[in-house]
């Protein structure tokens, strides 16, 4: 069964169109990440499920009825803001208390929830403090933790870990993880992280410019992206795109010739222009001789421990490639390099769409 | 701050002295005056030891319904002051929270109210109280000091509403709250200090306040600004009264600002967003 579904979902803020016509359908259970640029509308998209947002047009459902027009609080949604917006005024255990006064439950239901999330989030020892005596990590959780009391259907996470630390950052992110196998509840989730999303979600959803891009498995976006925006927004350091047009069964980008790989041969025509996509790690170290080698300069060498990443000028195009760190060479040296065409992706210079089947 | 001189110090507690003595000299003449004998009240150089005496707060008390127009005073300000705060919170409200291009505009309009001269209404206001039956009446008072008291509660509480992060309403909204739960339990109270300001200004205004109460009062709700210029007559000026009352009169105003002194915290969003 769907939890949420959104079908062909618009957003107007008067003439200015921010969300175009999405459809999202998310299952019970899942952990669906709103993934893309800062402006591409997922936070409004987010908003728009809370409630917070009117529906400009299309229908958004939660569990088995339509919620257009249903208050934020009848939707049995909690939500973690990006700046967590606690209750300044009360603890935290009054944060968690005020969470709850709406559902009229008796005290020792709402004592026993209280000391069963903190126990969770490690905020017991809190409780009696307010937000202005936490860190923010502990911020962080009572947020989370406010969500959580209420046990609702839907969690909506609005870029939670933004405001936290790069080592904390992985910390919660992994405490986000182990909430979710525990709890198994539905979690819409935005962020502009790809690691993020690559790390938590069941399926990520790519939009940009109020549009959806792809939805699919960290897997899927990953080894098939769709799109040109996707293949160069999901990976790091991002995918190294080369214009190209085919001729005589070879690619042409300026100086440089590579064969068409042979998944793709069928899908491309003479003269076609195209977009030839290489991951970093694709690009590998060789020797003159070898076949499609080409030659390239070393411009910076970034030693990153385990591997090391080479800014390369190929002729006249910019790549970059992932190394074993041992193989790393100087700045300045001439190398050469040789893709494996099966980790070659094409996408139509045109329209950005995937020539793969 | 960089710490400073001994020189700067100097110059520094000179000019807190010269202000202090500003202020407090008159407050000294008032309560020094309140208990002196008639006889040496104005003795030239002023006596500064004395046998203090009561005489003039009996007087006061005893041969006047000063009480009640004490109770007057307390009737207007206190009222007005409630609701001000009331109506003045709640416009301010909306004028920090509906998108409108025109919205400045009006609170520009609700703030030019205060603009108008007193002098200048103060015969209309007689004609439609005397109309409206409301003449001589705490109510009339309270509505009167009303009008000069919201367009600054609305601007003072606007500021603080300003300052309330949205986020938090749409936490409450998410949590299970309405629009005026939400208001009462999450935005307000941290708005508290712009009510304690907003209170301290209502009160003292309309506690001090004299023209409209010397115009639009008779015997039943004249308040103590007037009953005390009343000491001053053709025949005589009565100083110990009104040194005694004006002292009295000072009281309430300290009270309740020290009342509200207590809220005006500063920082209470804090540690809500970021």
């Amino acid at each position: 069964m769907s939890a949420i579904t959104l079908k062909n979902v618009f957003k107007r803020y008067g003439a200015v169109q921010v969300v175009h016509g999405i459809n999202i359908d998310i299952n019970q259970g899942e952990f669906v990440v709103l993934l893309g640029p800062s402006g591409c509308g997922k936070t409004t998209t987010l908003r728009m499920v809370a409630g917070l947002e009117d529906v400009s047009d299309g229908e958004i459902s939660i569990g088995d009825g339509v919620v257009n027009d249903v208050a934020p609080k009848n939707r049995g949604v909690a939500m973690v803001f990006q700046d967590y917006a606690l209750y300044p005024h009360m603890t935290v255990r009054q944060n968690m208390e005020f969470a709850l006064r709406p559902m009229k439950l008796g005290a020792d239901e709402v004592e026993r929830r209280i000391r069963e999330t903190a126990d969770i989030l490690g905020l017991s020892e809190f409780l009696g403090r307010k937000p202005a005596q936490l860190s923010g990590g502990q911020r962080q959780r009572v947020a989370m933790g406010r969500a959580m009391v209420r046990t609702p259907k839907v969690f909506l996470f609005d870029e939670p870990l933004s405001n936290l630390d790069a080592k904390l950052r992985t910390q919660v992110r992994w405490e986000i993880n182990k909430l979710h196998q525990k709890l198994g509840t539905t979690v819409l989730y935005v962020t502009h992280d790809q690691v993020e999303a690559m790390t938590l979600a069941d399926k990520i959803v790519i939009m940009r410019e109020g549009h959806v891009e792809q939805v699919g498995t960290p897997e899927e976006v990953y080894t098939h992206p769709e799109t040109a925006f996707v293949a160069t927004f999901i990976g790091t350091p991002a995918m190294n795109m080369i214009e190209a047009h085919v001729s005589k069964g070879r690619l042409i980008a300026n100086e440089l010739t590579l064969a068409v790989p042979e998944h793709f041969a069928n899908q491309v025509d003479e003269g076609q222009n195209v977009m030839i996509g290489i991951r970093p790690i694709g690009l590998h170290l060789t020797d003159a001789g070898e076949e499609d080698a080409m030659k390239a300069q070393v411009e910076v060498t970034e030693y990153l421990g385990n591997e090391a990443l080479l800014n390369l000028h190929v002729g006249s195009h910019e790549m970059v490639a992932e190394v074993p760190a041992a193989k790393r060479v100087a700045t300045g040296t001439n190398v050469y390099v040789r893709v494996n065409t099966h980790d070659m992706h094409m996408f139509d210079s045109k329209t950005g769409k995937t020539l793969a089947k | 701050m960089k710490s400073l001189t001994t020189h700067q110090k100097t110059i520094v507690y000179l000019l807190l002295a010269i202000v202090l003595i500003l202020f407090l000299t008159p407050i000294y003449i008032i309560a020094s005056s309140s208990v002196k004998p008639n006889l040496i009240m104005f003795q030239k150089p002023p006596v500064f030891a004395f046998t203090p005496t009561l005489d003039h707060y009996q007087d006061l008390f005893g041969m006047r319904p000063f009480a009640k127009f004490i109770f007057n005073s307390l009737v207007a300000a206190l009222g007005s002051t409630v609701f001000s705060l009331t109506i003045g919170s709640l416009a301010a409200y909306a004028i920090s929270r509906i998108r409108h291009k025109r919205i400045n505009d009006l609170a520009f309009w609700i703030l030019s109210i205060r603009m108008f001269p007193p002098f200048a209404v103060v015969v209309p206001y007689y004609i439609i109280f005397e109309a409206s039956g409301l003449l001589d009446t705490p109510l009339a008072l309270i509505i009167i000091y009303s009008t000069a008291n919201i367009p600054l509660t609305v601007w003072l509480m606007k500021g603080f509403f300003d300052e309330v992060p949205r986020a938090l309403e749409e936490a409450a909204a998410i949590d299970g709250y309405g629009l005026i739960e939400t208001f009462w339990r999450v935005t307000l109270p941290l708005a508290a200090p712009g009510l304690a300001v907003s209170a301290v200004f209502c009160f003292i205004f309309s506690w001090n306040e004299f023209l409209f109460a010397l115009i639009l009062t008779g015997s039943e709700a004249q308040t103590v600004t007037v009953a005390i210029m009343s000491f001053w007559s053709s025949d005589a000026i009565q100083w110990g009264r009104i040194m005694a009352g004006s002292f009295v009169v000072l009281i309430p105003g300290v009270i309740f600002v020290l009342i509200c002194q207590r809220w005006l915290v500063r920082g209470l969003t804090m540690g809500s967003v970021k």
